[in-house]
């Protein structure tokens, strides 16, 4: 196909419009072209990206991979402070909101999490009747007494793969419902049916904010910054971020986690919509800016020194601080660059050692997958391959940055399958790998093995990734990994392999994928 | 751009909404029109006779291809322009039909085709009864807007267009179709019209069109044509052309009210007295046998 324009060749790669009067998002296939099987150089997935003949594939064996609702909604939209959420669906698909308001618990309310933080959510409980006669009448009901026990300011409603398979009209519902209740309802599309991508839940939540809390900015904040985080961002990083933009008098709006109704409304007042991972704010920042032109840039993250300069120039640009920003910056620098400088001859001493750069293997995310990779290289570490948990073309232009930067590297797009990533590791036999908390994690090795991220729920300062002091705690973190075997020392005596050695002989980690037509 | 007219035609299975489909797309083409029409049934075969009796691909297959379906895999051109979309569905007895229905036409409202293509109409021919929320969706709000049964005299037919008013008052509150009128076809005999009027009027419902039974439609789907294309000066084709003006000036848009079971089955029977009493009356003579279930 021949594009006449750059902005046309763009459009055939990604939705770029953001259509609020529809119910729901597009998928993530049909927005982005998504996919999450893929063996390959960078480049290669690249280039079958940019022509268009990149193919998503099915997989034969699988061992791990979450939904939209599950992976990403039921633990965090919970968690918004005057909002209630309803589940529609049979009642296991809630269960794992349950743990989190234990997990929450680990964070000290000295460190800023509210005192007072029940986690307001029901559930439908949807059985053999419901799904034979329709549960419209059940929802109605559960959302009159969510407003009853709560009194919220808005009414989350998660769907169900249950609830998309016997169609249930949830527009029809709300629609009945809204003129008798004070809380805004906002019925969130996260059917796990819909997608295999469990992106499509990020983008889901995002429509259903853009469409039914945003309000009309009455005035312009001219110093908030949007902020959406991932799970994945630790509580030390809010820390962070906030410290960093209250520095230059910024104020950071941090949602969707612990953050207030209202913070939602406002986000069309903000200055920016900054990015810590592209491909879960990417709709946020599309829609705020298409509907009420705030600005937006998707990269880098604040993730390393050199990131976390550009994450700072940005907002600065946008928010008339560049000034203010480039001091921040000397200053940051005066402190955190000695620190950052020990870690990484501590490294190039390692590597004299033993006679090449240390090697890291990382399970990333698509934002990871973005902002880890030139991290690792800041430290002196060679990634010579990376496992991302799936790809789309939002990404597409970032990932070319990213190779322009740090070379050319083998890319596993594999929804972090354990087998799968144990052949890669054992093949390839990096000095570091780094796996997904509940994912893919489960092999042994006596070489560094570590975790990719900790969890929001964790308040320690070395869990910390983001800004200065995370870029520091990071690195401190990656070298202890290195050096401290004893766990996988203890772990290889202890049990059994899990795989048989034929696995490993098998050429190609993606051995289950089928080449269909 | 004039506001796209977004039609759904319901009906029991075999009763002809196909058929009636697509010779209205025939006729509203050649009045000009830019129509779409969108089978609406796992069986795939609405818009057959529009393109020589060859099926196309459909939008579930698209997606079940797991490529990025661009609008050109899944819109295909038939007689006289109309475009022609399948929504298509899963073989005889697994998987799930009408979820197949609710992925099919989000995919045909995200990939926007109806503002690429700009048509005047849209046609939706969607399967019988209603029998499950999937089939349903046409009706909802933001679908289609107007909502037209094709019946015939044949009581199980009469049945499944009573549930299709059920599933219109369902949604008449929440922004879902309204209906506009009966379509009857087959209609041989006058008793046959009169059980048709009579059910109408029982439930405050009106008749856009009375199609006969004709030789000519099995002519021309013998060839996979409609009426319109392979005799498009027939009488038959000219009730098409009667339908299709009425469908672009009718205005009327109501909730009808639909028999409840016991009213229903009562009604029936009321028919079947009367119509044993006819035949007895005629047992001199030749008249018809069974006239209520002349029409499959």
């Amino acid at each position: 196909m021949v594009f006449e324009t750059r902005d046309e060749a763009d459009s055939a790669l990604y939705e770029k419009k953001i259509d609020l009067s529809q119910t729901t998002c597009p998928n993530r296939e049909q927005r982005a072209n998504g996919i999450n099987i893929f063996y390959g150089k960078a480049s290669d997935l690249i280039g079958k990206a940019r022509s268009g003949c990149l193919q998503n594939h099915e997989r034969g064996f699988a061992q791990s991979s979450g939904c939209s609702l599950n992976f990403y909604l039921s633990v965090r939209v919970g968690t918004i402070r005057d909002a209630a959420t309803i589940f529609h669906a049979p009642v296991g698909c809630s269960s794992s909101a349950l743990g989190y308001r234990e997990l929450f618990r680990g964070v000290p309310v000295e460190l800023g999490r509210p005192a007072e933080y029940d986690l307001h959510w029901m559930t439908t409980n949807l059985r053999e009747k419901d799904v034979v006669y329709g549960a419209g009448d059940k929802l109605k009901k559960a959302i009159y007494e969510a407003q009853r026990r709560y009194d919220p300011k808005a009414i989350f409603i998660l769907t169900s793969c249950t609830t998309g398979i016997i169609g249930e009209d949830i527009e029809g519902a709300v629609a009945d419902v809204q003129p008798h209740i004070d809380a805004r309802i906002v019925p969130i599309h996260c059917e796990g049916v819909r997608s295999r991508l469990v992106q499509t839940g990020y983008d889901a939540f995002w429509h259903a904010v853009l469409k039914y809390l945003v309000k009309k900015p009455e005035k312009k904040q001219t110093d908030l910054v949007n902020v959406a985080s991932m799970l994945s961002y630790t509580w030390q990083d809010r820390l962070e971020i906030q410290r960093l933009l209250g520095k230059v008098g910024l104020r950071a709006n941090l949602i969707p986690e612990f953050a207030t109704v209202e913070q939602f409304q406002q986000l069309s007042e903000a200055a920016v919509t900054a990015p810590l991972c592209p491909t879960y704010t990417d709709y946020l920042s599309r829609g705020l800016e298409q509907e009420y032109g705030v600005l937006y840039f998707m990269y880098p993250p604040p993730m390393g020194i050199t990131n976390t300069d550009e994450w700072l120039r940005q907002i600065g640009k946008h928010t008339g601080k560049s000034d203010e920003v480039e001091e921040l910056i000397e200053e940051e620098h005066r402190v955190w660059q000695p620190k950052m400088q020990a870690i990484r001859s501590e490294f190039d001493r390692i590597a004299a050692e033993k006679g090449s750069k240390v090697s890291v293997l990382g399970s990333l995310g698509q934002g990871r997958l973005l902002a880890q990779m030139p991290f690792f290289d800041e430290l002196g570490l060679t990634a010579p391959a990376a496992m991302s948990q799936d790809y789309d073309n939002l990404i597409l232009e970032e990932l070319e940055e990213v190779v322009s930067r740090v070379g050319d590297f083998d890319l596993l797009v594999n929804t972090f399958q354990a087998a799968e990533q144990s052949h890669i590791t054992t093949n390839l036999d990096p000095d570091l790998t780094l796996t997904c908390p509940f994912q893919g994690g489960a092999y042994k090795r006596i070489k560094g093995a570590t975790r990719i991220h900790a969890l929001r729920g964790d308040p320690h300062p070395w869990s910390a990734q983001s800004g200065y002091t995370g870029a520091v705690a990071y690195g401190n973190f990656l070298l202890q990994a290195l050096k401290s075997r004893s766990f996988q020392k203890t772990l290889k005596e202890k049990t059994k392999d899990s795989y048989r050695d034929w696995w490993f002989k098998q050429g190609n980690p993606l051995y289950y994928m089928k080449t269909e037509l | 751009m004039t506001k796209i007219r977004s039609v759904a035609i319901y009906g029991k299975g075999g009763i002809g909404k196909s058929t009636t489909t697509s010779n209205l797309s025939a006729a509203l083409a050649d009045m000009g029109k830019r129509v779409i029409q969108i089978g609406c049934d796992p069986k795939s075969d609405s818009t057959n006779n529009l393109r020589g009796g060859r099926s196309i691909p459909t939008v579930l297959d698209a997606i079940r291809s797991g490529k990025k379906v661009e609008v050109e895999d899944i819109v295909y051109e038939g007689f006289g322009g109309v475009l022609c979309i399948e929504a298509g569905g899963p073989e005889p007895g697994v998987g799930c039909a009408g979820r197949g229905i609710i992925a099919a036409i989000e995919l045909l409202r995200q990939k926007k085709v109806f503002e690429g293509y700009r048509p005047d109409v849209v046609l939706y021919d969607v399967l019988g009864d209603v029998v499950c929320g999937g089939f349903s969706v046409p009706i909802r709000e933001g679908v289609a807007e107007q909502v037209y049964t094709v019946t015939s005299a044949d009581f199980m037919a009469v049945y499944a267009a009573n549930n299709l008013f059920k599933g219109i008052q369902k949604y008449a509150n929440s922004g879902g179709a309204l209906f506009s009128g009966i379509i009857a076809n087959s209609v041989a005999l006058p008793v046959q019209r009169e059980i048709i009027d009579d059910f109408a009027s029982r439930t405050g419902t009106t008749i856009a069109e009375y199609i006969p039974r004709s030789d000519t439609i099995t002519r021309s789907e013998l060839l996979g044509q409609t009426a319109v294309e392979y005799d498009p000066d027939s009488e038959q084709a000219n009730v098409y052309r009667s339908l299709a003006r009425t469908l672009l000036q009718n205005e009327k848009k109501y909730v009808p009210k639909p028999l409840e079971a016991g009213e229903l089955k009562e009604w029936a029977e009321s028919w079947s007295d009367r119509l044993l009493a006819e035949k007895n009356d005629m047992r001199s003579g030749p008249g018809p046998r069974n006239v209520a279930s002349t029409s499959t």
